[in-house]
């Protein structure tokens, strides 16, 4: 049976980290499944889905790659992930949302939001929040997907997130993407 | 008759463009037909002809064919093309020839489509919504566009739409 291994990797933002990683996973044998990477300010950020070779154990996967992600001065962390996690997840029927949260920058802002996401069994599968505007007037902006089950109600996480604008002093916005197969 | 399988991805025939498809072709009644049958016993509502090995511009889309939608019912166009479309909006797609997977994309509200039926008449449908995605997509097919080639990563879509003219 494959093993498999979730790695996240980060470091300062440069040139060749993704080559660095990527080299020395192929030359362990790893196989590279899903990908999440991306640039967080100066810090380049990776989740990586791995398919470990048989030889090659979770706990000594961040210890063989170091030749190759220490010079760049990277963080690594690794777990083992049960195989009933990285099997591919056929089409949803469940209704996906894109949720747009956005205001001043005060503290709570995600707390809040998650949480009428969670009481609506609301499941968040992707989200990026940023900190824009002005240096003295920072707004705080938070994109969201989230997947409703099918034939659960959105008005009501609609209206809970309606009660939540005045409290955080936010703007919010739940958009219904439409999901088609051809 | 004929159910035909339907391609699927990294068959090369659905990164080619098609040729144009002469009403004259003899073989274009056995085609229809095996276009229709295929559909018959697809899940899906529309089918592009590179789809089932033919490649050849023609497409076959019936929404009607999802509950809840009518459309022009079964459409079948020869040398379609897009005159006009207008009102960007984004929409998770997926595609019967690239199987468990589905990718946010840019598609348009409502969609003018040219092509020639099987009897010779050139007909312009205006279509919107549903039906007017699934004739985007087909018409991509025909050129050898996946929707994978029209994915928009989301973070990259709403923070840096911004920074410059789309």
């Amino acid at each position: 049976m494959d093993r498999y291994a979730m790695l996240t990797a980060f470091g300062q933002d440069r040139p060749g980290i993704v080559a660095a990683l990527a080299e020395g996973l192929y030359q362990l044998g790893c196989n590279i499944e899903d990908t999440c990477m991306t640039r967080l300010r100066g810090e380049f950020a990776m989740m990586v889905m791995v398919r470990l070779p048989a030889a090659l154990a979770p706990d000594q996967l961040a210890d063989r790659l170091a030749s190759h992600t220490a010079p760049l001065g990277l963080t690594v962390l690794c777990r083992e992930v049960p195989p009933q996690a990285t099997a591919l997840e056929p089409p949803s029927e469940k209704q996906i949302f894109i949720l747009s949260v956005y205001g001043a920058d005060r503290p709570g802002i995600v707390a809040q939001v998650a949480r009428a996401v969670a009481d609506h069994d609301g499941n968040i599968t992707d989200m990026n929040t940023r900190v824009v505007g002005a240096p003295d007037r920072p707004v705080y902006v938070m994109i969201l997907e989230i997947q409703l089950a099918a034939g659960s109600r959105p008005e009501s996480l609609q209206e809970a997130l309606d009660r939540l604008k005045p409290r955080l002093g936010v703007d919010i916005t739940l958009r219904a993407i439409e999901s088609v197969r051809f | 008759m004929a159910v035909r399988p339907i391609l699927l991805y990294p068959d090369s025939l659905l990164k080619s463009p098609a040729a144009s498809l002469p009403l004259s072709d003899p073989s274009l009644p056995s085609l229809i037909q095996d276009m229709v049958d295929t559909l018959d016993d697809s899940p899906g509502v529309a089918l592009a002809a590179p789809q089932i090995g033919y490649s050849v511009n023609l497409i076959l889309v019936d929404v009607a064919r999802k509950k809840g939608e009518r459309g022009h019912g079964q459409v079948l166009l020869i040398n379609p093309r897009i005159l006009h479309q207008n009102g960007l909006r984004i929409v998770r797609e997926g595609c019967l020839s690239v199987p468990d997977y589905t990718g946010n994309v840019r598609r348009y509200e409502q969609t003018v489509v040219e092509g020639t039926t099987p009897d010779g008449r050139v007909v312009v449908l205006t279509t919107s919504g549903f039906e007017a995605l699934a004739f985007q997509h087909e018409i991509d097919h025909l050129g050898g566009i996946l929707f994978l080639d029209r994915i928009e990563s989301l973070s990259t879509d709403m923070f840096r739409r911004r920074a410059g003219p789309s």
